[in-house]
């Protein structure tokens, strides 16, 4: 997958990778779902999953580009946390769609004649 | 008790060849994320008989085990204590079946044994829904590809 340059549909994103990318897949949904939690060692993270160190380090790396995660150390280990602001940009966006569409479902809704046979 | 965890789906080849291409041939499709090493030329090896091993081997020869063959029934069952990246008391059971469909492949798949693992059972649970999700592509692509259905 590339993350080189930021993708010119996304601008409300600042990270180079998708974030809609970075979820598309369910390892690292999983990944996501664990730190909910709280902050996480890779070796922590990895003892949760059913793949490799390799693959593991490589899925965070993903997430980390896609900003919806941040990685800081404390002491010698490296520990992964979510990125606020990525996953509020993620919510934002799907807020922003599926409010627009609410808006002209109730619209359509409040101008249709209710059926008969509808409760 | 954690229900098992139970995924069905269509492969475009004779029970034979799906029950080959996950043992025999597991080496040609077995993603390298889905292992212990992550590396990429090693060899998936899975004994065929009740009691066999399976396990990696890398390139540089060491192994690693992930499971015990419990249920060697080809072409029509599989069944395997499974403990990838697990100590062998966490093993969980994956009990596979090849049902014949006109020359397709229904592939029945129940993991189960959960509750082995105590208060953490749901979260591995959860985690090897994503294992599947990761692995079975790799599995559907090898069955229409692998070398000959009539071999």
């Amino acid at each position: 997958m590339s993350a080189a340059a930021p993708s010119p549909a996304s601008d409300r994103f600042d990270a180079l990778g998708d974030p809609f990318d970075a979820l598309g897949d369910p390892h690292r949904r999983f990944i996501v779902e664990l730190l909910r939690s709280g902050g996480r060692s890779v070796r922590q993270i990895a003892d949760e999953l059913p793949i490799s160190r390799p693959a593991v380090s490589r899925h965070l790396r993903l997430l980390k580009d896609a900003g919806l995660v941040v990685e800081e150390a404390r002491g010698t280990q490296r520990i992964y946390r979510l990125h606020n602001e990525g996953v509020a940009a993620v919510q934002a966006y799907l807020l922003q769609v599926w409010g627009d569409a609410a808006a002209r479902m109730r619209l359509f809704a409040e101008n249709t004649e209710p059926s008969k046979d509808a409760q | 008790m954690t229900e098992p965890l139970r995924i069905a789906f269509d492969v475009d080849c004779p029970p034979e060849h799906a029950f080959r291409v996950w043992t025999a041939k597991a080496s040609s499709w077995w993603p390298a994320d889905h292992t212990v090493s992550g590396e990429k030329d090693l060899e998936v090896v899975v004994e065929g008989r009740v009691g066999g091993r399976i396990f990696e081997r890398t390139a540089a020869g060491s192994t690693h085990e992930w499971g015990e063959v419990t249920a060697w029934d080809p072409p029509r069952r599989l069944g395997y204590l499974w403990y990838l990246r697990r100590d062998r008391a966490d093993a969980t059971e994956v009990e596979i079946t090849f049902l014949d469909q006109d020359g397709a492949t229904r592939v029945e798949i129940e993991h189960r044994g959960w509750e082995r693992l105590g208060a953490r059972g749901p979260d591995w649970r959860e985690a090897n829904t994503a294992g599947w999700q990761g692995l079975l592509p790799h599995f559907v692509a090898a069955c229409a590809t692998e070398g000959d259905p009539d071999e």
